[in-house]
């Protein structure tokens, strides 16, 4: 056989054995840096508290809350439905599959805005779609829903239409006023038993 | 008879091309312009530091050059730049940022150990994109805490002497469960919380057949 050829066929397999040593693929598909910046800057990623409020009451089937503050925090309290991932174990194993779930909205929160914009960049990174932040974290959800502020007398329609939902959503979030709703004052009234036929009368 | 032999320098011709195109390849084939420095576990990790941000009352501190030498960088748009901003900071918005020369300018920065402080209006405005150029690797990069409002109320404050305002720092304004239980509503006026006796209208009866009359 031709020297040639073996010689070829050497550095074929030469060639094929520089696969090895190739980096290990990731198994997800990150985004460029430049898309990433670029997202980053939108308002798109945010979701106000009204929304997610509407969202809770509603059932919506697409709406995941993620609390990202720490498991103590989320333990004292947490919204309705909401499930924890605090942001350092934010791509352990554990919770890998709650990020990547088509068409679920994934929202994240905390006390403010910081982590949950942090765990969206690193989310976002790793190429997960439908990823928002609750604007002002939990600081706004007591601000704006559980004690909402009535708007002056000069505020436009909207805003007292805005108002009365948060009003609303405050008494689904606490349940204040339910104690008072199933106390009505019954009345009794006793009427007055005919004695007989002949009894009363001018 | 094979086509080589009568030419027996074609088959090393063949190889030299076909090593170089496959070298070539590798080299060119998937190298995009910015690749991220670390990975996203060590990202999630460097977080965990709570000294990332620079406070508003250190940024004359670090720009007089006291300590290592510092430049502010204005994220925020031309408009906003030129209606107001922090003395000596220069403007290169966010997205600008990753372009060709300013990824140049960066790299210098870093190597010559100067710190770089990034702003924009609310702290949100610059945390996303200092994470990004976190995870690029610029790891002399910090975000101004609080941003340019909380540095404006800062410096106003600052000429009175009164106490500062709070600035986003991740900490929770009330304690949660405590107004958000069930029952507390005291935000909601509610009518009618007292409780009302039963009341109960007797009326009087009637004796006998007799009894009544006018």
């Amino acid at each position: 056989m031709n020297k040639n050829y073996l010689f070829l066929a050497g550095l074929m397999i030469v060639l094929a054995a520089g696969l090895l040593v190739l980096p290990e693929r990731e198994n997800y598909v990150q985004i460029a840096p430049e898309d990433l910046m670029w997202d980053a800057v939108q308002q798109t990623k945010f979701f106000n508290v009204d929304q997610v409020a509407g969202m809770i009451i509603n059932n919506d089937p697409t709406l995941m809350l993620v609390d990202v503050r720490g498991q103590k925090d989320f333990n004292e309290f947490s919204l309705k439905n909401s499930i924890n991932i605090p942001l350092d174990s934010l791509l352990s194993p554990n919770y890998e599959d709650y990020l990547g779930i088509e068409d679920m909205n994934v929202v994240f929160y905390a006390n403010d805005n910081i982590k949950a914009d942090r765990a969206w960049v690193i989310g976002r990174r790793m190429g997960y779609h439908n990823l928002y932040i609750m604007e002002g974290g939990l600081n706004s959800w007591i601000n704006c829903i559980i004690k909402p502020q009535k708007p002056d007398e000069a505020q436009p329609s909207s805003a007292f239409a805005q108002y009365e939902f948060r009003k609303g959503a405050s008494i689904y979030f606490t349940g204040a006023e339910l104690k008072t709703a199933d106390k009505k004052n019954s009345v009794k009234v006793v009427k007055r038993k005919k004695g007989s036929a002949v009894a009363g009368g001018c | 008879m094979h086509v080589h032999e009568l030419n027996p320098k074609r088959t090393i011709i063949t190889m030299i091309i076909f090593v170089v195109v496959i070298v070539v390849g590798l080299f060119t084939l998937t190298s995009p312009r910015l690749k991220y420095k670390i990975s996203p576990v060590e990202a999630v990790t460097t977080l965990a530091d709570d000294n990332l941000g620079v406070d508003a009352s250190n940024i004359d501190n670090m720009l007089s050059g006291s300590t290592t030498p510092t430049i502010l960088i204005d994220i925020r748009n031309n408009y906003d730049y030129a209606r107001g901003h922090i003395p000596s900071a220069e403007n290169i918005s966010a997205v600008e940022l990753l372009s060709v020369d300013n990824i140049k300018r960066l790299n210098e920065l870093k190597n010559s150990n100067i710190s770089v402080v990034i702003y924009g209006d609310t702290p949100i405005q610059a945390n996303g994109p200092w994470l990004v150029l976190q995870q690029l690797g610029f790891s002399n990069i910090k975000y101004l805490l609080g941003g340019y409002e909380y540095y404006l109320r800062f410096k106003e404050a600052a000429k009175d002497d009164h106490c500062v305002p709070a600035f986003e720092n991740g900490n929770a304004e009330y304690n949660y469960a405590e107004i958000a239980k069930a029952n507390s509503g005291g935000s909601i006026e509610s009518s009618a919380t007292s409780e009302k006796k039963h009341t109960i209208v007797r009326r009087k009866k009637k004796g006998a057949a007799t009894a009544g009359g006018c």
